[in-house]
């Protein structure tokens, strides 16, 4: 698939959020995100690159407690070192905010390292009593993203979208 | 001085600012200083809370906000010092209570330097390291921002009050506080 068609989705799933009231973003840096971040920057949100991906969700318990509306954007290893704050900040407090999940560790992935944790990313939003949304096609960018940000902002639980290889491969 | 009287200077200095509180005896201390007041007092997640305050101020740009932070709990997420220099919020003081032990855990001595004002400088943050109530009072004022405050205390009592803090209860007054 071409750069171009890759920047679409992502590209439409950035202004889906940004439209949906996400004010400010936090990541860890991935290349499968850059367009991402880069389209809700050219939409005025403002995208803080932090250190490590436990930061980031830390950041966004903050900005939400403080009223805000926060996305976080990580790769599916960075989940690993996510879980404290998570399970001890995000969940017990009830702050909200939508996350993107971008897979490794799925189908098509050549790096042995990675299928641990691409195995067990929806099992460990699951134990922490995290329902995760999978985006598999361009098509339903819209749709996920309104309804992660329902439950985010009105169930005040943390949405995290995952995004499926199935978003580049198909085509 | 005790934690809790550091954390009263604090308080005299920015009587208005949001602050928040890591697990431990940041958390006791700020409980037992503000009469229980609606900050956010951190129940878990250690080494986070610096990244939270980094959050807070980036949705309340128009109010102070104070990180008070242990020692121990400041290592556990020291990148956070380099988010905090990364991200330059104008309005955030992170103030590390620094006796050099981890004393929620039982008073165990830290197992590496605890030079946080050094470090802060090198990452091209204000810094300061105070030993009074008053020297408190006058570098939380003064301090640039974002800055950072390293202060050393030698009473190493615990505050009082539990830091097994009621999380909704905390997130409801903090909303409220901060909204204000």
């Amino acid at each position: 698939m071409t750069a171009q068609a890759q920047s679409t989705w992502q590209a439409a799933l950035a202004r889906a959020l940004s439209g949906c009231g996400v004010e400010a973003a936090a990541w860890v840096p991935d290349k499968r995100l850059a367009p991402i971040t880069a389209a809700l920057e050219a939409d005025a949100v403002g995208v803080h690159t932090l250190t490590r991906e436990e930061e980031c969700f830390a950041w966004a318990a903050g900005f939400r407690a403080a009223g805000g509306l926060p996305l976080v954007l990580i790769q599916c290893s960075g989940l690993g070192n996510s879980l404290n704050a998570i399970g001890s900040l995000v969940v017990p407090y009830g702050l909200g905010f939508p996350a993107l999940v971008s897979m490794r560790g799925a189908l098509g992935e050549r790096n042995p390292a990675q299928m641990a944790l691409g195995r067990t990313t929806v099992a460990m939003l699951g134990l922490l009593g995290i329902q995760a949304f999978p985006l598999r096609r361009a098509a339903d960018v819209g749709m996920i993203a309104r309804g992660a940000v329902d439950v985010a902002e009105g169930a005040r639980e943390l949405a995290p979208i995952i995004l499926e290889p199935e978003l580049d491969l198909a085509g | 001085m005790n934690p809790t009287q550091a954390v009263a200077a604090l308080l005299r200095a920015h009587p208005d600012a949001l602050f928040v509180a890591s697990l431990g005896t940041a958390t006791s201390a700020l409980r037992a200083a503000s009469d229980d007041g609606p900050h956010l007092y951190m129940g878990g997640a250690m080494g986070s809370a610096l990244a939270a305050a980094v959050g807070v101020a980036g949705k309340r740009p128009q109010r102070g906000v104070v990180a008070v932070l242990g020692d121990g709990e400041s290592l556990m997420g020291a990148g956070s010092l380099w988010s905090l220099a990364g991200v330059r919020p104008p309005n955030l003081l992170a103030a590390v209570l620094a006796d050099g032990h981890y004393t929620i855990t039982g008073g165990q001595p830290l197992g590496v330097p605890g030079a946080f004002a050094a470090v802060a400088r090198a990452l091209g943050l204000a810094a300061e390291v105070a030993g009074s109530e008053a020297e408190i009072e006058r570098a939380a004022r003064a301090l640039p921002r974002p800055g950072l405050l390293e202060i050393r205390y030698d009473e190493r009592t615990w505050p009082g009050p539990s830091p097994f803090v009621d999380p909704p209860v905390v997130r409801s007054r903090f909303e409220s506080a901060a909204s204000r």
